[in-house]
């Protein structure tokens, strides 16, 4: 009688025992990657809005400034959403009759507010100040792209918090002179670690990782 | 499961252990401090931290437990991968047009007030993005001081209540605004024909010169209209003690500043809320520790706020304070300092007889009296007779506090109605009665309920043809009455008012009313036949009231007061004569059978107005610490006598009428009487305030409103769990709340400084002294007066949860600070101290070794951070921290808010959610919204900028919050200060913060 389980079959045994442990290892490692990944984040996923807002058009074009829309990025926790009256500011007498702004006049007139879709949507327990950023030298482009090159704007970083730490424990080569903030296209002249590291020092950059900096 | 009832002899857990417990003479702090009877008694042992039962689901069969198991695992299912996820497209809505005043994620504050019993209080209000979210004082108005009470803060839940009523009614149906306008004016047309005959007003006090000319017009246009005022908790005593005493009704209004010895006969003047908020704050800045520190004194039935700060008491029969006050008058002719009293002390002389201790307690008040002179005050409270009054103003004239040039005590004209006891109540009933009103216009505070039970407001409105009712909520008055009108909340309408010193006030709306309503104004001006806004009154009285109008309305509005609209103050002679005159007419009833009646205002609910603010009802009354209920309060021996304990249900029966109650047992009450306190047992639409407590007003007679003689108690041989928090969250029998003689002071300065800094530790301490703040609090327990105004201003500021009777029962009330109060002496007549403890952030957390997740970790700064996000509710935390200020969000408590209830949310706070731990956080969102502030101006934050919502509710000012990094801020003085301990220092978890020592100011004579 020969043997029970054949000489194969001690291969085979490793070979199972080797994807029962590497399965679930595998399905974990899937799902560290998928939370990680644009499916998840968000990112690189343009958002379509109710008025066909081009900011190519308004910012690389025209060379309007981020701030004249996002009125209270410098003095409040939120950069703000132009007013219907600011887009009218312009559009009454600019492009009047288009009728891609015809949501906007109609907004306009009938005192209804337009109804924005939200591109960057952090946690409720996250409580992220603009004012402060801008004012010790985040541009704007750090965190949310080239908004200048977006047909339709969409999130450029994860947003996640391994993204904000990234910064917030080294921050200098993120930093620029807080007058160019707003630019979408700056460069450092020179090496960004050096030039962060004078700013850090000039502006009394002091980048907390305390729970509570963020989380209240 | 049914936890143990909570009677002194069913909550013995554990023997009672009074060796190595720091209880008993071992006690390292020297006293012993005792919470509650029971611990008093040792039978409250060391125990589990929540009472059996808290961890469990209320009443859930096999049934319901097996359909929640499977909710519970396909909620997890979808849980699990829905936290994968990303969270729903939300929509972001910008402004139509941005109003200019406003930065969206900032917020506003507008000045207002509130009016309450005819004095309007200044406030400040915190607007985010056209929402009021919090409510806080103004600190230029001369009432508030910039402290505001617990009525005042929790009025913004009023705002918000969904039970509000909403709809205009005729009979119970559903009318509109036009129909009640034409009911009016077809009223007033037939009202004039008869010059008014017929028309009865009964009416909310109101020093508003904007309602009074109302009411003035309205009475130039029918003047035969009858019109009355009534407050449940009316003041009229001291106004007619004033008549006695100076022979025109006049306010008295005290500066505390100068005092020296004070003397409070039943008046419980540092009660959180109006005026009284300035008189806490210029009270305790005359109790600094030191020579120059004042002695209170305080007779008083049940022990109250002033009762609890006080250096001796002396509980007394609300009918014997009158005794007392007679005696006093005759030891203060006997001491020879006031030979102008003499005809007083013949008028007292027949009734002048008090017992032993009393006796003594006068004895030496008296004499002290005597040497403070100018110093002295006498006080009488509402409760007491107008004879007391008059004979309080007396003898302040005749020790001097009540004239010279900077008097302590002195007098203005009323700034509201005085006539709103009980007599213009029976005068209205009477005519009602007899069928002389045709219509009747009520904007009083629902008389039907709150009236008095003789006179059966409530059967009487509905015989009267036709009758208007303006209020808040569809109440008990609401039935009776043809017309319900829903009124505008004080934050959604125009008005005005007057504070205490006579300075108007202005009341702003914070936001478009939530429902259509009226204000009173606007129901005036209908039946005077010019109905208007109230807006347009409000300005087109003031425009013909100052020339500055035009100029000066926005400054008005900025400030929230006009300046220089005071009411002149003077002191006038009292009469004598006509003071020994009443004295003799106020008879007093000599020793009458059966037990004393006494009624007294809620804390918490006032006369009842405020029943449904789920924040006041959850809130532990600041004595009793009684939540969700009222009860009926009796001494220990009193209930001994009767065979009663804690939450035996009782049958209470005077002068015929009876009503259900539960009794609890109060400290330091007086013997032979019961204190019921109103406003309880609603019966209305008010959802929240069902179920609480039982109605006293069912008991209140007309012609005794506060005290009387007869009151009998029958047990039911049935129980109410009432949720009483006193022995909630123990510290094990650790005498925490210090407190010391004044002359004891300098001997224990080396005994207290055993009892902060570091001790020797293994660990490494962290060096805080390179960052820029090291954020630290400072309680002074000598300021301190347990009023609990900070315990709702966290509950506002923070977001905390109501979570509901049953739940506080079981230990799960979420408020972040709480106010413990500890005893010391005998049951009948102890100290009391009171002591706010919330997270104290040591610098060696124990709670923070014990996170299996790290949730709870140090900031750099030294703050103590609760991350919800991490925290998977273990609750090792909690049972790690000796303070026992941890939370634990046992339910899902914000889900089921109203639509309206969250615009109240203060958006700078997370809602935390089910499963997670929380903690007092030192405002941490006020501390990096100040941070960034500072920052962005490139400057650091100074000393005093940044005020926690605690600190800045305080009225005493009990509370500094500050970094102790900056040796010269507030808070590094009183850490640095002598009277500072570090509580349960003996562990070595270096709290920031610390308490100073309270300090009495015990008179030698009484020991």
């Amino acid at each position: 009688m020969g043997a029970l389980f054949p000489r194969w079959t001690n291969s085979f045994s490793r070979a199972a025992g080797a994807v029962v442990l590497a399965t679930p290892a595998a399905a974990i490692a899937g799902l560290m990657l998928y939370v990680r990944s644009p499916l998840n984040t968000g990112e690189r996923n343009p958002v379509g809005q109710p008025v066909q807002f081009d900011h190519r058009h308004h910012t690389a074009d025209e060379g309007i400034d981020c701030r004249y829309c996002h009125s209270t990025a410098e003095t409040s926790p939120h950069a703000g959403l132009p007013s219907t009256a600011t887009c009218m500011g312009c559009h009454a007498q600019l492009w009047n009759k288009s009728p891609k702004l015809e949501p906007v006049r109609a907004a306009y007139f009938s005192g209804q507010a337009i109804r924005w879709n939200r591109v960057h949507d952090l946690p409720d327990h996250v409580y992220f100040n603009h004012s402060i950023h801008l004012a010790k030298g985040v541009g704007c482009a750090v965190c949310h792209g080239r908004v200048d090159q977006m047909a339709q704007v969409q999130q450029a970083v994860s947003n996640q918090m391994a993204f904000c730490l990234e910064c917030h424990r080294n921050p200098a080569p993120y930093l620029r002179p807080p007058e160019k903030v707003a630019e979408m296209d700056w460069q450092p002249n020179r090496d960004p670690e050096e030039l962060g590291r004078e700013l850090m020092q000039k502006l009394d950059v002091r980048a907390r990782t305390s729970c509570t900096a963020c989380h209240r | 499961m049914t936890p143990p009832p909570e009677s002194l002899s069913a909550r013995t857990i554990v023997p009672p252990s009074r060796s190595s417990t720091g209880h008993g003479e071992a006690s390292p702090y020297g006293r012993e401090y005792w919470r509650s009877l029971a611990e008093r008694e040792g039978l409250l042992g060391a125990g589990p931290e929540f009472p059996e039962g808290a961890e469990e689901l209320t009443s859930v069969d096999r049934r319901d437990f097996f359909r929640l198991l499977g909710a519970s695992l396909a909620l997890a299912g979808a849980g699990g991968l829905s936290s994968c996820t990303r969270p729903p497209a939300t929509k972001v809505v910008p402004y139509h047009r941005v109003p200019p005043e406003l930065t969206p994620g900032n917020a506003l504050h507008f000045a207002t007030a509130m009016p309450l019993g005819g004095v309007a209080t200044g406030l400040l209000v915190t607007s985010r993005e056209g929402r009021p979210v919090k409510v806080e004082g103004n600190p230029e108005h001369p009432d508030s001081l910039g402290a505001a009470g617990i009525l005042e803060q929790a009025h913004l839940l009023g705002l918000y209540d969904p039970h509000r009523a909403r709809q205009l009614k005729q009979r119970g149906s559903p009318v509109g605004k036009e129909h009640l306008l034409e009911a009016l004016t077809m009223r007033a047309a037939r009202l004039q024909e008869r010059r008014g005959e017929g028309l009865y007003l009964l009416l909310e006090p109101t020093s508003s010169p904007l309602l009074q000319s109302l009411r003035e017009r309205l009475l130039r246009r029918f003047p035969k209209a009858r019109v009355f005022a009534t407050s449940p908790l009316s003041e009229a005593n001291r106004a007619e003690g004033a008549r006695i005493a100076f022979g025109r009704p006049l306010q008295p209004r005290q500066d505390f500043r100068g005092a020296k010895v004070v003397l409070s006969l039943d008046e419980d003047f540092l009660e959180p809320r109006g005026q009284k908020l300035s008189y806490a704050r210029h009270f305790f800045e005359t109790r600094e520790p030191g020579a120059g520190m004042s002695r209170l004194y305080v007779v008083e039935p049940s022990l109250t706020i002033t009762g609890m700060s006080a250096d001796h008491r002396l509980p007394a029969r609300g009918s014997d304070v009158q005794r007392l006050a007679y005696a006093l008058v005759r030891r203060l002719t006997g001491l020879g300092v006031a030979p102008a009293l003499e005809p007083l002390s013949q008028a007292a002389k027949s009734f002048a007889a008090t017992p032993g201790k009393a006796h003594r307690f006068i004895d030496a008040a008296g004499a002290d009296l005597a040497r403070a002179k100018e110093g002295a005050m006498l006080l009488a409270g509402p409760r007491q007779p107008p004879a007391v009054h008059a004979l309080a103003a007396a003898v302040n004239y005749a020790l001097g506090s009540a004239r010279g040039s900077s008097p302590l005590v002195r007098y203005l004209s009323p700034p509201a109605e005085v006539e709103t006891g009980p007599s213009a109540l029976r005068e209205l009933a009477a005519d009602l009665r007899a069928g002389r009103a045709d219509t009747l216009l009520v904007t009083a505070a629902n008389p039907a309920y709150a009236g008095f039970a003789d006179l059966e407001l409530g059967r009487l409105f509905r015989e009267v043809p036709e009758s208007f009712y303006l209020s808040l909520y569809e109440d008990e008055t609401a039935p009776s009455c043809s017309f319900f009108v829903p009124a505008l909340h004080p934050l959604e309408s125009w008005g005005d008012g007057r504070a205490s010193d006579g300075t108007v006030s202005l009341i702003q709306p914070l936001v478009e009313p939530l429902a259509p309503g009226f204000s009173e104004a606007e129901l005036l001006s209908a039946l005077i036949g010019a109905p208007a806004p109230t807006y347009q009154l409000l300005r087109e009285h003031w425009r013909a009231a100052r020339e500055d109008f035009e100029r000066s309305w926005e400054e008005w509005l900025r400030e929230g007061f006009i300046q220089g609209t005071a009411a002149e103050a003077s002191a006038p002679e009292p009469k004598l004569e006509r003071v020994a005159e009443a004295m003799r007419e106020a008879a007093i009833r000599p020793e009458e059978g059966g037990l004393e009646v006494a009624f007294a205002g809620d804390y918490k609910v006032h006369d009842g107005r405020f029943a449904n603010n789920p924040w006041l009802q959850e809130l532990p009354d600041p004595i009793t610490k009684l939540s969700w209920d009222n009860a009926a309060l009796l001494s220990p021996r009193t209930a001994e006598e009767l065979g009663l304990e804690t939450g035996e249900l009782v049958r209470l029966s005077y002068r015929g009428r009876s009503v259900e109650a539960a009794v609890c047992l109060a400290i330091g009450h007086a013997e032979g009487t019961v204190t019921l306190p109103l406003g309880y047992g609603r019966s209305g639409a008010e959802r929240t305030a069902k179920g609480a407590g039982f109605d006293a007003y069912l008991l209140r007679p007309s012609d005794a409103p506060w005290f009387g003689y007869g009151l009998s108690v029958e047990r039911l041989g049935r129980r109410r769990e009432l949720a009483i928090t006193q022995e909630h969250w123990g510290m094990e029998q650790r005498p925490l709340a210090l407190e010391l003689a004044l002359g004891e002071l300098g001997k224990a300065e080396e005994r207290l400084s055993k009892l902060r800094g570091a001790e020797a530790t293994l660990h490494q301490p962290v060096d805080y002294s390179g960052e820029p703040y090291r954020w630290a609090m400072a309680v002074d327990l000598n300021r301190c007066t347990g009023c609990s105004a900070c315990v709702v201003a966290c509950q506002a500021e923070n977001n905390i949860p109501v979570v509901g009777r049953d739940n506080v029962r079981k230990s799960r009330e979420m408020h972040w600070l709480r106010v413990d109060r500890y005893f010391e002496g005998e049951p009948d007549s102890p100290r009391a101290i009171a002591q706010p403890l919330a997270c104290v952030h040591c610098e060696a957390a124990p709670c923070e070794y014990v996170c299996p997740v790290n949730a709870t970790v140090h900031s750099d700064e030294g703050l103590n951070e609760m991350v919800y996000n991490r925290c998977i509710g273990t609750r090792y935390c909690s049972n790690n921290c000796p303070y026992k200020v941890r939370r634990f969000n046992y339910l899902h408590y914000n889900r089921e808010k109203s639509p309206t209830e969250r615009l109240a949310m203060n958006p700078d706070v997370t809602v935390r959610a089910r499963g997670v731990m929380e903690k007092c956080t030192y405002c941490v969102q006020r501390i990096e919204r100040k941070r960034i502030e500072a920052r962005v101006e490139g400057r650091s934050i100074r000393d005093g900028e940044l005020r926690t919502a605690c600190q800045q509710a305080c009225p005493s000012q009990a509370i500094v919050f500050g970094s102790l990094n900056d040796p010269t801020s507030r808070v590094s003085e009183l850490h640095r200060d002598g009277r500072r301990f570090d509580l349960l220092h003996e562990l070595g978890t270096r709290p920031r913060t610390a308490y100073l020592v309270r300090v009495r100011n015990p008179n030698p004579e009484l020991g």
